[in-house]
């Protein structure tokens, strides 16, 4: 059993990581020239790379991009709150109760990256032909499901009775 | 009388100020801003004399860590004459009044090398001895955002609400439970009482029997605990 916690905990701590590299790198987009979102955008300008501001303007909204900034944000708190419940519901939870309050935590930090996620795919580069999806894009959506499975292992998860085992 | 008469306009017209004295200039504080904005540099000047229709303002731009400063607008006979060769060509505009004194220039567009100080000398003949007055200009490169924070903090906000009240609506009704076992030690208390009434007074047949149901019903009880 102690294998199973461990590995409950990696996977936890694994989309942590995740959710915080697709939340400050900026790569949501990128091109052989510049590698732009969620907070900058890095041009190759003569062999040096720059760090610039994100152009304004009607194909690239300002207001969805600081939605997308914010649930990125709320991901990566709810997740890093959730690891500390879980470590404190660990040591206080009564025997064959469930880790519903973990699971809540995991579930919103899976709901705010897929929120962050769904807007980014849906608002930005529609028709745009020159680029691809970055790391950062991807990492987010791994992270998304990592985090989803997380909170239901969470959710179904029984502390153990003593005498069985941990 | 007619001494202190003397002195006193003597004093009154040293206060009195001299029109040739200098211009003074005035110019906006430390600006930053974005890559890509407009940014309005302002420059006025207070003068003696009335405005000129010689009046001239003239910018000039020293970029950061360079000695050399190059002069990139200037209005003159009532015209304004902006860079068309320079870093700045077709990104200024004049935007101000000189009848009014005020010699402003919009910069459109920022772009990466703009960080420096911009310099604005403005002469209004005769009063032409003055001190140009500088502008430091900075560019910023990421931008705060406001929506950002609202969200956040609306999110954040709502989830400590919920936790205060789910622990609060815990603590009321935990303290509704504690005044009903109050009550109910009351209750217990009387049976006792009436429990030990019940044998030492000459007996009465319904009281005596009173007393034994409801002892058997406290013993039943105790049991099912």
């Amino acid at each position: 059993m102690l294998i199973l916690l461990a590995a409950i905990f990696a996977v936890h701590i694994i989309g942590i990581i995740l959710l915080l590299v697709a939340t400050i790198d900026n790569a949501w987009w990128a091109s052989d020239t510049y590698s732009t979102d969620l907070w900058g955008r890095w041009v190759l300008t003569n062999g040096v790379w720059n760090l610039t501001d994100i152009p304004s303007g009607s194909h690239y909204p300002q207001d969805y991009l600081q939605a997308v900034q914010a649930s990125s944000i709320l991901a990566c708190i709810f997740s890093i709150l959730g690891i500390f419940v879980f470590v404190a519901q660990l040591f206080t939870l009564e025997k064959g109760k469930r880790f519903t309050i973990s699971g809540v935590f995991q579930f919103l930090a899976c709901l705010c990256i897929m929120i962050a996620a769904a807007i980014y795919t849906d608002r930005f580069h529609i028709d745009e032909q020159f680029g691809w999806y970055g790391h950062c894009f991807i990492l987010a959506w791994i992270a998304f499901a990592l985090t989803l499975i997380s909170s239901i292992t969470y959710f179904v998860l029984r502390k153990k009775t003593a005498g069985a085992g941990h | 009388m007619l001494t202190v008469l003397a002195l006193a306009s003597v004093v009154l017209l040293g206060i009195v100020p001299d029109p040739s004295q200098a211009i003074v200039i005035y110019t906006g504080w430390e600006r930053h801003a974005l890559l890509g904005s407009d940014v309005r540099l302002s420059c006025s000047f207070f003068s003696w004399r009335w405005t000129s229709d010689d009046v001239t303002f003239s910018w000039t731009y020293r970029p950061d860590g360079s000695k050399d400063s190059i002069s990139i607008f200037h209005y003159t006979g009532g015209m304004a004459y902006v860079d068309n060769k320079g870093p700045f060509r077709d990104r200024l505009e004049f935007v101000g009044n000189p009848g009014r004194r005020d010699g402003s220039i919009l910069l459109k567009n920022l772009d990466f090398s703009d960080n420096g100080t911009f310099t604005c000398d403005a002469k209004n003949p005769p009063d032409i001895v003055g001190r140009p007055q500088s502008s430091p200009l900075r560019r910023v490169p990421i931008q705060a955002g406001v929506i950002t924070g609202a969200i956040i903090g609306v999110v954040l906000g709502l989830l400590v609400l919920i936790v205060v009240i789910y622990y609060l609506m815990r603590f009321l009704v935990a303290r509704r439970v504690f005044s009903l076992s109050v009550s109910k030690h009351g209750k217990k208390k009387k049976e006792g009482s009436q429990q030990r009434q019940g044998p030492a007074p000459p007996a009465d047949p319904s009281k005596v029997k009173a007393a034994a149901s409801e002892k058997k019903k406290q013993e039943s009880r105790k049991d099912k605990k």
